[in-house]
């Protein structure tokens, strides 16, 4: 929202330095994104949160200033000069569709010269960003800057069969609106049309045949308040987002439609002349009631921790525009004696335009105005006219009028009256009852306080609401950084330790960690999908572009990776990481697993050894399987799935032609995907010590000639069988192949043997003994011969 | 054999080794004079320490000892042959000199991504501080991710445009939509629904918006987010608890700024800025929970209250090393990656 500083000061005085508005401004919420000189004025750019629509306008955020400076806040009048026809003669309004379209006041004035704008409205518009285009239109997109609400304005004369109707579009129907688009209405847009056709799309833009023209000389004027969520929607299906609708979307206020087209209707006539029909043709439900809120004292400080001094909170409401209500007998009882009286009010001002304006007629005090004095002993009015600026001095400004009536020639209108906000009128009234004579209650004062927020804070509702505004207008900074938080200790998760050992392996082994997105190309997901065969999730719009589809797996990430580091030249590319894949359930949330995957340069089996050296690396005693991986993307040869503790674990190899073509990478490489939980539940985070034998061991290295289907790990079971208690390890050496030599059909396995006794030096014909024992049993199971040399 | 016969042997064999080791004129001679003499399957060596063991035993003390004496003269005059050969085949050389700063062969390191290594340093604070780790779900209910964080159905934050909804395709039983979390606030809400208080707990994770790409924008983010409630957790709490963050984080003295904000699921509700080498630096939001989402756990909002603060990891992170670029996060270039 941008703010004009001459134009603000106009509701509000401004003696301040801009820098220190803008500071006083962002330290209540409204962040200030910079500040530009435009023609001589400055355009403060303030970022409004989405619950302050109200501060959308001039007046929304002069009424922050004046809470926040204690200053008074001077509210245009609006009232127009009236012709002698009723309008009601002129123009009829029906809502078809109540529930977009909550309210709809027309005004009409007749007899417009439509020309330029003066300077100074020009000028103001230019300021916060506006283009002008002719006096009346210039007028109503002023008043939607000056109080948020945003209107609108036809040529009447267009207006077929001088009838409104607010209704939903029929099947088909268009409109071409003033940016001469056509659009297509969808079926829960509202649409305003006259007799025969939509004239407006509500809220979002005006139609171009109804729009004003140099030839207009009477003109509609529409105040409405629409269906925020249907305004939000209309906007964004076609893509149409105005100011207009950016207001409706966060919501009006309810009150403060018809000031809103008085100020209009009284511009128009300024500015264009013109004749005003009598009244309001003014169609709808009323504003809703507000609901008074109760706010308990002590629970500033159990919320703030932090003591605010109830004078001080009355104080803040006030200002902010909240009225005081009497005590219930609820308050009553048990509250403590002070010495202060609450305030009272006769009623509260339900009429929307009392609780905007309480003039009469221009530069005159309201008749129930105290004409001087200070005012009786409620606590909120006590200040004097010589502490005007200090804090809280509605009543005295309110006594002084002239003081503040400045109307230089740039202010488009002379009718101003003085007032906060719309709380004023109920001080007023409850000083005016008392200065008469009505008998004050008792001197006490309850644990709480009873308060009706103003119409445009829709977003006050509650206790915690009304704690936010004391803490945002008192000062978080009063809040201390240094209190006593109570010590508690933390729990660090298996999974969380996990991990952090899971991550050194990995870059111990010189892997670098990457990070992708969870959402891939749909071309992208069956490139690796050993996991599931369902149907994988996808998202309504992509994350980026084409990628649409929650991965199943980590690998066709990683391979992406890996190409964007192929094309850039880098040589050396490995690649972990640890991440969840989305394995849809049907009806429920879909199962996610964490998965570590790699990608490498390296061979299969070095990758597979990285991951049992993650299984050492925790400590894992469960065994763990291989078996032909069966992934036709994967390199039959060179490649496994592997299960531990009897679950599938993962699958690591070398990728397939088809699957490095698939993925356009230059150069083969491998990859691994594992499941992280499995290594959660396995892992041994505190092992339990073995005491190391001080003496040597004896190896004796081993060649078994097996037939070619015989594998490894069944000769290691074997060997582990029968190796006896001393046998303390069997390492791998490799497998050798001659045809030759060894026989078709035929491999050799060498493998180093280490034995060990717990309390003495084994000799060598005791391991020999064992070694012949190992290898009688393999022969037995595994038809193995053994090689000599 | 005799005693007598064992000692000659020995003598013979201590002369001819000593001779051949002498005379070896280089290594590979020498070698095959240590394979002769010295080789420890079949060397002559070998063989006389059989003869050693078939000595009768009343001969074998004497025998022995003077087995060793001449097995290590023997030894001596290899490595002084060996030596020799060295020198030799150094000065030999003399145009080859020694270079001292040639590198040493390094194994290769791998590295965390940064957006790891500023997550870990955060859990570490802020477990310090009593705050454990909390998971919760990527792919969330409209309950978890909206309502029960007081955003209403009609609320602007639902909007299909404004989040990764999953096709309509695909929806849970009760016939609800799922989405791509928001925001790690999810956690909370999962976690206060299986927990009585006392709570304090972060969660950390990857969340989603529709945000196109630039360099400050990615549609997929990491936050950390905390939460604490208990009865009588109040701002000042809070501030408290971000300050030692902060500290903790920058190594040094550092004050917390709010400044008034706006969320559906915290009242009052602000932003957090923190004062580093003389600069306010925003941090996050925060805020007490919102009555509204305690009850919507189950809690009482008149027995405790709490706050939920959260930051964004890559914004933190890119201050810390001065990234430029959030993309680069997710490009995964090994130059990035290694830089950290």
């Amino acid at each position: 929202m941008i703010i004009s500083w001459n134009w603000l000061k106009q509701y509000v005085l401004l003696d301040m330095p801009v820098e220190e508005l803008c500071y006083r401004l962002m330290m209540a919420g409204f962040n200030h994104e910079g500040t530009t000189e435009v023609g001589g004025d400055l355009a403060i750019d303030l970022e409004i949160t989405s619950n302050r629509p109200d501060c959308l306008s001039h007046l929304g955020i002069a009424r922050e200033v004046g809470a926040l400076y204690g200053r008074p806040v001077r509210i245009p009048a609006a009232q127009p000069t009236e012709g002698n026809i009723p309008v009601e003669r002129l123009v009829q309004v029906r809502i078809e569709c109540p529930d977009l379209c909550f309210r709809y006041v027309a005004r009409v004035i007749r007899g417009v010269r439509i020309g330029p704008s003066p300077a100074w409205l020009a000028r103001r518009l230019r300021t916060v960003g506006i283009t002008p285009i002719n006096n009346v239109v210039d007028v109503s997109n002023y008043v939607l800057m000056e109080c948020g609400q945003p209107l609108h304005t036809f040529d009447f004369a267009k207006i077929q069969g001088r009838t409104i109707v607010v209704r939903r579009p029929k099947p088909g129907e268009t409109i071409e609106a003033i940016n001469h688009q056509r659009y297509w209405l969808g079926p829960d847009m509202c649409l305003i049309c006259d007799a025969q056709r939509p004239v407006a799309i509500a809220g979002v833009m005006g139609g171009a045949e109804t729009e004003i023209s140099d030839s207009t000389t009477d003109v509609l004027v529409e105040a409405a308040e629409f269906d925020p969520v249907s305004i939000r929607r209309t906007a964004r299906a076609l893509g149409l987002h105005s100011e207009s609708s950016f207001r409706f979307e966060r919501g009006v206020d309810p009150e403060g439609v018809d000031w809103a087209s008085r100020r209009c209707c009284e511009l128009i006539l300024q500015l264009a002349g013109g004749e005003l029909a009598a009244g309001a043709v003014d169609v709808g439900r009323k504003p809703p009631q507000r609901q008074p809120i109760a706010l308990r004292f002590a629970q500033i400080r159990r919320i703030l921790g932090i003591d605010v001094p109830r004078e001080k909170v009355r104080e803040i409401l006030l200002a902010l525009g909240l009225q005081e209500c009497p005590p219930t007998d609820s308050d009553l009882a048990g509250c403590s004696s002070v010495s202060q009286q609450p305030i009272k009010l006769n009623s509260l001002p339900m009429d929307p335009s009392s609780a905007i304006c309480t003039s009469t007629s221009a530069g005159e005090p309201p008749s129930s105005i105290p004409s001087s004095g200070s005012p009786p002993s409620s606590a909120s009015v006590r200040s004097s006219i010589t502490d005007q600026l200090s804090t809280f001095d509605h009543l005295s400004t309110y006594t002084q009028p002239s003081a503040f009536t400045q109307s230089p020639s740039s202010t488009p209108s002379s009718a101003f009256v003085h007032q906060i906000s719309g709380q004023f009128t109920a001080q007023t009234r409850s000083a005016t009852e008392n200065a008469s004579g009505s008998s004050p209650t008792a001197q006490i004062q309850p644990d709480r306080v009873l308060l009706l927020p103003p119409s445009w804070r829709s977003d006050l509702q509650r206790e915690i609401d009304l704690i936010e505004e004391v803490a945002r207008i008192y000062g978080y900074e009063k809040i201390p950084e240094d209190v006593r938080v109570p010590m508690t200790p933390s729990v660090r998760t298996k999974q969380e330790r996990v991990l952090e050992k899971v991550r050194h392996v990995l870059t111990g082994c010189g892997l670098d960690e990457a990070i992708t997105f969870s959402v891939v190309e749909p071309g992208w997901i069956r490139a690796f999908l050993p996991w599931t065969s369902a149907e994988p999730l996808r998202t309504q719009t992509p994350l980026v572009r084409g990628a649409n589809v929650l991965r199943q797996s980590l690998v066709p990430s990683l391979l992406a990776a890996r190409r964007t580091n192929e094309s850039v030249g880098n040589s050396r590319i490995e690649l972990f990481e640890i991440a969840r894949v989305f394995w849809p359930q049907p009806g429920a949330l879909p199962i996610e697993e964490q998965m570590l995957a790699i990608t490498s340069g390296r061979p299969y089996l070095e990758l597979k050894g990285i991951l049992e050296a993650l299984l050492e690396a925790l400590k894992i005693s469960e065994p763990l399987r291989a078996e032909p991986a069966q992934c036709p993307q994967l390199a039959p040869d060179n490649s496994c799935r592997l299960y531990l503790a009897n679950e599938l674990w993962g699958f690591v190899g070398q990728i397939s032609a088809e699957l490095q073509a698939q993925t356009d990478l230059r150069h083969p490489c491998t990859v691994a995907e594992v499941r992280i939980a499995l290594l959660v539940t396995a892992a041994e985070l505190v092992p339990q010590y073995r005491p190391v034998a001080p003496y040597p061991a004896i190896t004796r290295d081993v060649n078994l000639v097996v037939d070619e289907p015989v594998r490894w790990a069944d000769v290691a079971a074997t060997v582990w069988q029968a190796g006896g208690p001393w046998l303390e390890s069997v390492q791998y050496r490799h497998t050798y192949r001659d045809p030759q030599r060894l026989g078709e059909g035929k491999k050799s396995l060498l493998m180093t043997l280490a034995f060990r006794c717990p309390d003495r030096t084994l000799t060598n014909p005791e391991a020999d003994q064992l070694r012949d024992l190992i290898v009688a049993a393999c022969q037995k199971h595994h038809g193995a011969q053994l090689r000599a040399g | 054999m005799s005693l007598q016969e064992f000692f000659q042997e020995l003598e013979l064999f201590g002369a001819a080794a000593t001779q051949r080791f002498a005379a070896a004129e280089d290594t590979a001679a020498l070698e095959a004079a240590r394979i002769e003499f010295l080789g420890a399957r079949s060397g002559r060596l070998k063989q006389l320490q059989k003869a050693l063991g078939q000595l009768p035993a009343a001969d074998r003390p004497q025998a022995g000892q003077r087995f060793h004496q001449v097995r290590q003269q023997v030894e001596q005059a290899f490595k002084a042959a060996q030596a020799r050969l060295c020198q030799q085949q150094r000065a030999s050389r003399s145009a080859e000199l020694f270079d001292p700063t040639v590198p040493g062969l390094r194994p290769p390191l791998g590295h965390l991504h940064p957006i790891t290594q500023t997550i870990e340093q955060l859990k570490e604070i802020m477990g310090r501080l009593g705050f454990s780790l909390a998971d919760g779900p990527e792919v969330e209910d409209e309950w978890h991710n909206f309502e029960a964080l007081n955003i209403p159905p009609e609320h602007p934050a639902r909007d299909p445009l404004d989040n990764f909804y999953l096709a309509t395709a695909s929806q849970l039983a009760g016939g609800g939509p799922m989405l791509l979390r928001s925001q790690t606030s999810t956690v909370q809400i999962r976690v206060m629904e299986r927990q009585k208080p006392p709570v304090r707990i972060i969660a950390v994770g990857r969340v989603y918006r529709p945000d196109t790409p630039d360099p400050t924008h990615s549609p997929m983010f990491h936050q950390i987010e905390g939460l604490m409630v208990d009865r009588h957790v109040t701002m000042a709490d809070l501030k408290t608890v971000l300050r030692m963050l902060g500290e903790s984080y920058f190594h040094g003295e550092v004050h917390i700024r709010f400044r008034p904000s706006f969320f559906p699921f915290t009242e009052p509700s602000v932003e957090i800025d923190m004062s580093w080498q003389g600069r306010w630096i925003e941090m996050g939001g925060a805020g007490m929970v919102d009555p509204n989402v305690l009850r919507a756990v189950g809690y009482d909002p008149e027995q405790v209250s709490g706050f939920a603060f959260g930051l964004g990891i890559e914004r933190l992170c890119m201050r810390q090393h001065g990234v430029d670029d959030i993309r680069e996060f997710f490009r995964n270039d090994v130059r990035f990656l290694q830089q950290f």
